[in-house]
């Protein structure tokens, strides 16, 4: 089962949140990044097992960064406050081990998307 | 126009003066076998250009082609004056007996407007000039016996010495320069004619055939001459045809005028009989009296300063040095109504165009309501459009800033809730209380930024109010100190107060965005069942309405309840955007 995670979203208080709620279920929170090349440079850096990575990012999406990262280690979880179907196949097509709405984050949720 | 008038009559008396003293030195040759028609022919010809062409020049005092053709008459002097039997006179004549032809071949070329067209016109031109009076010097210079029919005729004047072996070379040289000379001359006659519309032909045609003709028998001479071995019945037959085209120009001339006069008058029955009749088509009309199939009529709309075609799209007028197009004003008393633009071939035919554009005037005056129309109903057309897309545009915006603002407040809130839950299960009360107070101040800011995007879409106080308490609403929130002027106290229509506020709306944006203005004032005022709204500001200026989405938004919002948009934005004297809608 991943314990290290890197957290990638433009808002500070959504970091915020999620760094609260993934280290209260047993996470190691190794970094937050708050656009696609901070992701990619700090997941080549801090090779965390899974990367929460919001779909809408200023510089680029979340797709393109999970494309440039499917062959690292880490699994990979999109998140973003729309629905999972506003997006469709392009969870699966970049790479991405599953996709999670932002009100229902929780370590449970992206433990049964990341099995061990 | 009594002095022009004056030296025409002087120089008609001296004509005729030089065309009797032409017939009396032909009739005393002793050294020129011809007398008899060597004497009519230089009356006939003196006679009949300078007569023609005094006669065209005080018609037409501009035109250059009468003093061309004057000119060439009493060129024609010098034909006799050759023959004269004192060894000055005949040396001058024969120097100068060229000169006549290259006039009329001139006259030819500067047909119809009397004018050379281009450089190499004139180059040309220029050329034969010189080659025209400078062959015959030479050979008057190197060789002393006269080409005549007696052996004792008059010897050059100018005789410097015999050299036979120069006449030699001389001869043919001068021969192959006529010859290009002369070809060249056809060439731009056959492109002169292939350039003529065909009503314009039918002027062209008497001048340019006669013209081609004798620029064709001066190259046949001129070849001949080089290769030395014309008989002489062939060379006096050529003379002779020579000569009878030389005299037809005058009258080739006087036939084109009149064909020109039959044509306007054509011209203009075809319009009068094409608008009174059945069809309705100005264009086509139009197109047929001129003979121009590129014809196209434009309409003046003098409301937005632009011309339209008949299906109201805007159309440009050719530039004035435009080398193939050019455009003639049709006014009605004097007030532009539109304008023909046509081939350029048409501007040597002013009075032509002026006859069909006075014709049409009335009529292009009633079509301009259609092509006013049109041209209206085009511009509601892209106006519709462009209000669509910033529909779309507006409804884009709101998602993104419902997804950026709220929607996080409230994922924020729904996870904070979550761990307060957490917290719960596990005890920490103190935890979960510090949790909840942080729930609710994003529940406030989430519900802070509803508010915000509410009054953007359609403000509650701007419903509730009326345009007075929301404009001093949108003032307080402004960045700099806004001073209102003339707010009403009564309600007007409620499209005219949403797009009298998102003017100001708009404006105040644009001050806090661009202007770096200390100040800003907005009046609105009442007047004649128009509603007026004007922000000014004291900022830096130069603000252009076609490159933002905003202002352009802003008419298109105006011009659909038939409002305008006025922006004043010198560079460093502040910017006024003023409205001004109809209250129904």
């Amino acid at each position: 089962m991943p314990s290290t995670v890197l957290i990638v979203d433009d808002h500070p208080s959504f970091r915020a949140t999620a760094r609260m709620l993934l280290e209260c279920d047993g996470w190691i929170v190794v970094g937050e990044a708050a656009t696609g090349a901070d992701a990619v440079a700090q997941a080549r850096r801090l090779h965390p097992e899974l990367i929460l990575l919001d779909v809408n990012l200023p510089d680029t999406d979340g797709f393109a960064v999970a494309t440039e990262l499917r062959s690292g280690a880490a699994a990979i979880v999109l998140v973003s406050s729309r629905e999972a179907r506003d997006f469709g196949p392009r969870v699966t097509a970049c790479g991405a081990a599953g996709f999670v709405s932002k009100a229902d984050l929780s370590g449970d949720a992206l433990r049964s998307l990341v099995p061990a | 126009m009594i002095g022009l008038k004056r030296a025409l009559a002087l120089l008609g008396a001296l004509g005729a003066v030089l065309t009797v003293l032409g017939v009396l030195i032909a009739l005393n040759t002793e050294h020129i076998d011809g007398k008899i028609p060597l004497a009519f022919f230089s009356a006939a010809i003196m006679g009949s250009y300078i007569g023609v062409g005094l006669s065209a020049w005080w018609r037409r005092p501009r035109n250059r082609i009468g003093a061309l053709m004057t000119a060439a008459g009493f060129s024609a002097f010098f034909l006799p004056l050759s023959a004269a039997n004192s060894s000055l006179f005949y040396t001058i004549g024969a120097t100068l007996g060229s000169i006549g032809y290259i006039i009329v071949a001139h006259l030819v070329l500067a047909f119809p407007t009397g004018r050379l067209e281009t450089a190499s016109q004139r180059r040309l031109i220029a050329a034969s000039y010189a080659l025209g009076i400078g062959a015959p010097l030479l050979f008057l210079m190197f060789e002393g016996d006269c080409d005549c029919d007696s052996v004792d005729g008059p010897r050059s004047a100018f005789l410097i010495t015999e050299s036979p072996g120069f006449i030699r070379i001389l001869d043919p040289v001068v021969g192959l320069l006529g010859v290009t000379l002369t070809a060249l001359m056809v060439r731009v006659l056959v492109r002169r004619w292939r350039a003529a519309t065909p009503h314009a032909r039918r002027a062209l045609a008497p001048v340019l055939w006669t013209g081609t003709l004798l620029v064709a028998t001066l190259l046949f001479t001129l070849a001949f001459d080089a290769l030395g071995d014309m008989t002489d019945e062939a060379e006096s037959v050529v003379d002779l045809v020579g000569i009878i085209v030389v005299t037809a120009v005058p009258y080739a001339y006087v036939l084109g005028l009149a064909r020109s006069r039959s044509w306007r008058a054509e011209a203009m029955t075809d319009v009068v009989a094409g608008l009174g009749g059945a069809r309705s088509d100005l264009q086509a009309v139009l197109t047929d009296a001129l003979g121009d199939p590129s014809l196209e009529v434009a309409y003046w709309l003098p409301e937005r300063g632009v011309h339209v075609g008949a299906d109201g799209l805007p159309v440009l007028l050719p530039a004035a040095d435009d080398p193939l197009r050019s455009a003639t004003d049709v006014r009605r008393d004097g007030v532009l109504v539109g304008a023909l633009i046509h081939d350029r071939a048409l501007c040597d035919e002013p009075d032509i165009l002026a006859a069909v554009a006075n014709g049409a005037a009335l009529a292009l005056d009633h079509q301009r309501l259609d092509a006013e129309l049109r041209a209206r109903v085009e511009e509601l057309r892209e106006s519709r459009q462009r209000i669509l897309e910033v529909g779309l545009a507006e409804r884009r915006r709101l998602e993104r800033d419902l997804h950026d603002g709220a929607q996080q407040r409230l994922v924020s809130l729904s996870l904070q809730l979550g761990l307060v839950t957490q917290q719960l299960d596990r005890g920490g009360t103190d935890a979960a209380r510090e949790l909840l107070d942080g729930a609710r101040g994003e529940a406030r800011a989430a519900l802070e930024d509803l508010r915000e995007l509410a009054r953007g879409i359609h403000p509650a106080v701007l419903t509730d109010r009326g345009l007075g308490p929301a404009l001093e609403a949108l003032a307080d929130r402004a960045t700099v100190p806004v001073d209102l002027q003339g707010l009403p106290d009564e309600r007007l229509p409620w499209a005219v107060e949403a797009a009298a506020y998102f003017v100001v709306s708009e404006s105040l944006t644009n001050v806090a965005k661009y202007a770096r203005a200390t100040h800003a004032e907005v009046r609105v005022g009442r007047e004649h069942g128009w509603a007026l709204v004007e922000v000014a500001d004291d900022g830096v200026g130069g603000a252009d309405p076609s490159s933002g989405s905003g202002l352009r938004g802003l008419a298109d919002r105006l011009a659909a309840l038939d409002g305008r948009l006025e922006i004043e934005s010198a560079e460093g004297r502040g910017t006024t955007v003023r409205a001004r809608i109809p209250c129904r």
